[in-house]
């Protein structure tokens, strides 16, 4: 078998490795189905996606078999509200961009604020963060607030360690301990963030991750995130979801502005600014 | 040989496959890559990895076969399978049970190719 | 005192990583005083100072045009806008008295007869003044280039108009021509007084625009209510 081959099989093989993780596969096991996969495509000399097929089905084939445990989703009894939002009304130059907006979220909570383009969603979560003034309207904030914004809120010319501990020392927080918080969060995004990389350098996905990362360091009680996944691939899309789900079973209050709806079956309130612009239950 | 309808033989296969291990197995114990080669000598195959692993691993967990890892004679450590004593009896029944089952389908079926 | 020392270390770590402000800040003052060595005596240690100044200012400049992004979010972590502006400030004026030091000591033995002393107060002044200019520029302009085309206007004009006139006291750094001419030519006091004042008083002035402009910019908005945790 040439070189060229035993290349590809690595990166299908790690590829393998993360989806098993991701499907809640123990980890011991994972390594062992890792291992025979392994043996099984020197043995065969073919291609892995001929022999097994596309990592993810695999692994999800796998998971079926042993009986893995998807990282459950709790839905317990939700807590005292965290965030009150009331007729939040905003205006553009001559056009009325948000009317009377609504939006109370408890702890333990995620609310989706969905809406075309234009329509005010980064705005609206803008100002419940506190970053711009709304034209009539007033926000009541139980407990402390992080934001992730779609780019930026990042410092190009420091690294991503600095970041947390920088963040991390506002939050009150010891060097060490904000350092430490970071790099468990980036693990949950299957990111390493030691490293001397400035954050002008990191690829757009990558500084996304340290932009979600620093907006939950120092476990903030409210999350407000404007579609943070510009450029995750699927599967750091997936770990998004997953560190959402892990939040709100901490009993942290999450509104996530997105445009994608396949997972909206997994949160608990619906805000859609599009010009109809009824909140939904 | 005739060439059967991928879609037919998937659903036939994912009847019987894991009886088709567990036989093979009561022969002698296996790995991997050498199971879906006798499978594929005896007509059954070419079944691939992805199909047949996660086969193993249910196989495993209802305590049909055990396995180990073991260093081999020429390459690298395999995952060694053979089959348990709960395998075996399950082996025996299923095979009578399918003994019986086709023998119907058979039945049913001759009917076609006298006419 | 750790958050704002943290921000100043932070400030710090950034300017270093930025290898064209470095150069600009190590090489443009020497290179002002060579271009002038030949002259008049007062005239390089005069140049010197504004060399000093400029790159100060435009260093304090891409500092806090770069932090403009992360500001927003370290105000919600926590930090108090008077944190974020003081720790800037520290840090570049420790920068400014660090980079001071090896061009007073090239005054020093390089230049004879003048008042040592003054020219120590000048560079103090100009570094005190040059912070908070550029820190208020970045504030106040969009973007770093209008702020560089001002600064090369402010300097401009400072080399060019002549101290004795009115329109020259109007430029944050007058200071340092009026003490280097009791410096150089060893005239009455009334220069350093006048001088000092006015530089004092600049100093102070930037400084406050720039927690102003801070203030305003991070300033907690009305329609926001915090509650502590029930």
């Amino acid at each position: 078998m040439n070189h060229g081959q035993s290349v590809n099989h690595e990166g299908w093989l790690a590829a393998l490795a993360g989806e098993l993780r991701r499907h809640g596969v123990d980890r011991d096991l994972a390594g062992h189905v890792v291992a025979e996969a392994a043996t099984h495509l020197r043995d065969s000399g073919e291609a892995p996606l001929r022999v097994f097929g596309p990592p993810e089905t695999y692994a999800a084939a796998v998971a079926d078999s042993v009986g893995a445990a998807e990282p459950r989703v709790y839905r317990g009894a939700p807590g005292p509200v965290r965030l009150e939002a009331r007729g939040i009304t905003k205006r553009y130059r001559r056009h009325r961009v948000l009317t009377g907006v609504d939006l109370t979220v408890r702890a333990g909570e995620i609310a989706a604020v969905v809406g075309a383009n234009g329509s005010g969603k980064s705005t609206f979560l803008r100002i419940c963060a506190g970053l711009a003034s709304p034209d009539r309207g007033q926000v009541r904030v139980h407990g402390t607030v992080g934001y992730c914004p779609q780019s930026g809120g990042t410092s190009d010319f420091l690294v991503p360690e600095e970041h947390f501990v920088l963040v991390g020392a506002g939050r009150g927080l010891h060097r060490d301990t904000a350092r430490s918080a970071g790099r468990r969060q980036a693990a949950g995004l299957d990111w390493d963030p030691t490293g001397p990389t400035q954050a002008r350098h990191l690829s757009g996905g990558t500084r996304q991750k340290l932009n979600l990362v620093l907006a939950g360091l120092g476990d903030p009680d409210v999350l407000l995130l404007d579609e943070p996944y510009q450029g995750f691939d699927r599967g750091t899309y997936l770990d998004f979801w997953h560190q959402l789900w892990d939040w709100r079973a901490a009993g942290k209050a999450i509104v996530v502005v997105t445009h994608l709806l396949n997972q909206l079956d997994r949160v608990d309130t619906v805000l859609d600014l599009s010009p109809v612009r009824q909140p939904v239950g | 040989m005739c060439r059967v309808d991928q879609e037919r033989r998937g659903q036939w296969l994912r009847g019987v496959l894991d009886l088709c291990v567990l036989a093979l197995l009561a022969r002698r114990e296996s790995y991997g890559y050498e199971l879906a080669q006798s499978l594929n000598a005896a007509g059954v195959g070419p079944i691939q990895g992805g199909t047949l692993y996660p086969v193993l691993l249910r196989l495993q967990r209802t305590g049909l076969v055990s396995a180990q890892w073991r260093e081999g004679t020429t390459g690298p450590a395999r995952k060694y399978y053979r089959i348990t004593v709960a395998g075996g009896e399950t082996l025996r029944q299923t095979t009578a049970d399918w003994a019986t089952f086709s023998g119907g389908v058979g039945a049913i079926l001759r009917e076609v190719s006298t006419r | 005192m750790t958050k704002l020392l943290t921000i100043a270390e932070m400030a710090l770590r950034e300017m270093l990583r930025r290898r064209s402000v470095l150069v600009i800040l190590l090489v443009l003052p020497l290179l002002f005083y060579l271009s002038r060595r030949g002259d008049h005596l007062g005239q390089s240690i005069r140049f010197v100072c504004l060399g000093l100044g400029w790159a100060l200012s435009t260093a304090a400049l891409f500092a806090g045009s770069a932090a403009r992004e992360i500001e927003p979010r370290l105000r919600l972590s926590g930090y108090r806008a008077y944190h974020l502006h003081l720790g800037r400030l520290l840090a570049l004026w420790v920068v400014g008295l660090l980079l001071s030091v090896p061009y007073f000591l090239l005054v020093r033995f390089d230049q004879h007869d003048v008042r040592y002393g003054a020219i120590a107060l000048i560079m103090l002044l100009t570094v005190a003044t040059a912070a908070p200019f550029g820190l208020v520029l970045s504030a106040v302009l969009p973007r770093e280039l209008e702020g560089t085309l001002v600064l090369l206007i402010v300097f401009g004009l400072q080399m060019m108009l002549d101290p004795a006139g009115t329109a020259a006291r109007l430029l944050p750094f007058w200071a340092s021509r009026e003490i280097g001419t009791y410096a150089v030519d060893h005239t009455d006091g009334g220069y350093l007084t006048r001088g000092l004042v006015h530089g004092v008083v600049f100093a102070v002035a930037l400084t406050a625009l720039v927690a102003l402009a801070s203030g305003i910019r991070l300033r907690q908005r009305s329609h926001l209510k915090f509650s502590p945790i029930r």
